[in-house]
């Protein structure tokens, strides 16, 4: 198969007129016809649309109108962003026939840089309840073993990136699911700071939770694209209006003098890692202490107040999402989602309340923790495990290391931390201050550059 | 508040919520949501100042664009 390029390595290459958006569109097609039969990253292709996309930002740059590094350059959306005139299902027999009549922010925003939409990536149902064979397609597998799960819900979004298919995504993360993908799948995923990104046209999951972000191979290419994608929309009620610097720019491979902190309290007593992910993660931090930054313990409270207060702050908003189609037809629902879903109905508007008044209490403690560190260090979870149901509950029970930050509305991002001993890759989530996303970026770039691991493709493409 | 509803207790919350006319198998999906669902709760704290706002305050701005 053709070399792998990066983001910026092809934009590059397209506006130096050394490769065509034609030939990166095909290099891209011929590793989806090898390989997505077997991985269900896509559930939509867009394969003609594509190809005449492609053509005409070949025909604009050859008549010298480059509009910027994505033009020509193929990317999918999660498909729960809206697209005008294409299917947008979020993989639930609920949706099996919505054709949306507008674009989400996040394709008008792509599609004025000249980007190539080759399709819709495989989600959960409704960015929630997954994996699930019960719903509209099939889950979606990972590329670096296929009985491996990509983690959810940005599913699709995660693996194609991986196996080379496009070169940028989008998708959604409520609890963790940009960050999930992009760490079961090896590759790097920012979850912005609440409101920096529109989620205009992105279907909910837990409004007050949502946040819309981009997936790509390297941080470099992720920076990009949040030069893209950030940015106020009036017609997303939450979105902010602050200023956004040139990420691109931040990104100096400079870290000596940046202050880690690491909340050891969450990795020694309330969610220990596996000996291998701490292990690497212990070795991720010696890789910024040989850059010159320093490490600090940080001191936050219990992970399990925060995965309590997001939780049922979901369920209610979930519930008042769904409810219409939960009570006319729950059969439509995936038995996963559904389970999901139901209690939402018994939850007292008191509870809602409080967990929303509670929220803001660990906000508030969040950034206090923050105020003497510059970012926070921890994995994002530990390497892909079996593909398989999960019982439902698990939703309630589980913990994890990325649903805090969306309480707190902080910017995270993972990106891939070396690989264990089945060639499943290990992560880094590295946490910043609210609307700090340059320096986050400006260490997981130093940190790649810095470490071989982008060196490595799934067997299954390489 | 971790104790299980009865059934008939379930019928009168099910109720309420538009929820009467699931299917049996539903139901049962509800009384197991519902039992983590207050393992939950019974952990969120209650006792807060009176003027401890929620995260979701409504922000006039947000609208004062629209008029």
């Amino acid at each position: 198969m053709a070399e792998f390029l990066t983001l910026a390595e092809a934009g590059r290459r397209i506006a130096s007129r050394d490769l065509s958006p034609v030939e990166l569109l095909q290099d891209c097609l011929a590793r989806v016809d090898a390989v997505d039969d077997k991985l269900n990253s896509f559930v939509t292709l867009t394969r003609e649309r594509a190809l005449s996309e492609a053509k005409a930002a070949e025909a604009e740059i050859m008549a010298g109108r480059y509009r910027g590094p994505m033009h020509g350059i193929p990317y999918n959306l999660k498909d729960i962003f809206e697209t005008k005139g294409i299917r947008t299902t979020a993989q639930s027999k609920q949706l099996a026939d919505y054709v949306p009549a507008a674009d989400c922010d996040a394709q008008e925003k792509l599609a004025a840089a000249g980007g190539v939409l080759l399709g819709k990536s495989a989600t959960w149902e409704f960015a929630h309840g997954g994996p699930s064979w019960d719903v509209l397609f099939p889950p979606c597998r990972n590329p670096w073993d296929l009985n491996k799960d990509p983690a959810g819900s940005s599913s699709g979004s995660g693996a194609s990136v991986a196996a080379g298919m496009v070169l940028a995504t989008m998708g959604s993360d409520t609890g963790g699911s940009i960050r999930g993908p992009a760490a079961a799948n090896g590759i790097a995923g920012l979850k912005p700071t609440y409101g920096r990104v529109s989620r205009r046209g992105v279907l909910p999951n837990c409004f007050s939770h949502d946040h819309a972000g981009p997936l790509a191979w390297t941080v470099e290419d992720v920076a990009i694209l949040m030069n893209l994608v950030a940015g106020f929309d009036p017609k997303d009620p939450a979105c902010a209006d602050v200023p956004v610097p040139d990420y691109t720019a931040a990104l100096t491979g400079e870290v000596k003098g940046l202050v880690i902190g690491v909340p050891y309290g969450w990795l020694e007593n309330d969610h220990p890692p596996s000996a291998p992910t701490r292990a690497a993660l212990d070795a991720a931090l010696d890789v910024f202490k040989g850059l010159g930054a320093t490490i600090r313990p940080v001191a936050l409270p219990p992970l399990q107040d925060y995965e309590d207060c997001k939780k049922i702050i979901a369920i209610a908003e979930l519930f008042s999402i769904h409810a219409k189609q939960l009570r006319e037809t729950p059969e439509l629902f995936g038995a996963s989602l559904r389970w999901r879903i139901i209690a939402g109905g018994l939850l007292r508007a008191e509870s809602y309340v409080q967990a929303m008044r509670q929220r803001n209490v660990l906000a508030a403690a969040m950034q206090a923790a923050m105020r003497d560190v510059d970012v926070m260090m921890l994995p994002s979870g530990e390497p892909a495990k079996e593909l398989k149901p999960q019982p439902p509950e698990s939703l309630f029970t589980k913990r994890s290391y990325t649903t805090a930050f969306n309480v707190g509305g902080n910017p995270a991002l993972s990106l891939c931390m070396g690989f264990d001993e089945t060639g499943m890759p290990f992560s880094l989530q590295i946490v910043g201050k609210l609307f700090d996303e340059a320096t986050v970026l400006r260490a997981g770039d130093a940190y790649e550059r810095a470490t071989t691991w982008r060196a490595k493709r799934p067997a299954l493409v390489a | 508040m971790n104790d299980a509803p009865t059934p008939a207790e379930l019928e009168v919350l099910a109720k309420q919520a538009g929820l009467d006319k699931l299917p049996a198998e539903y139901k049962a999906e509800l009384l197991s949501a519902y039992t983590h669902l207050t393992a939950m709760l019974a952990r969120l704290p209650h006792a807060r100042p009176y003027a401890d706002e929620p995260a979701h305050v409504f922000v006039p701005t947000t609208f004062a664009r629209e008029g």
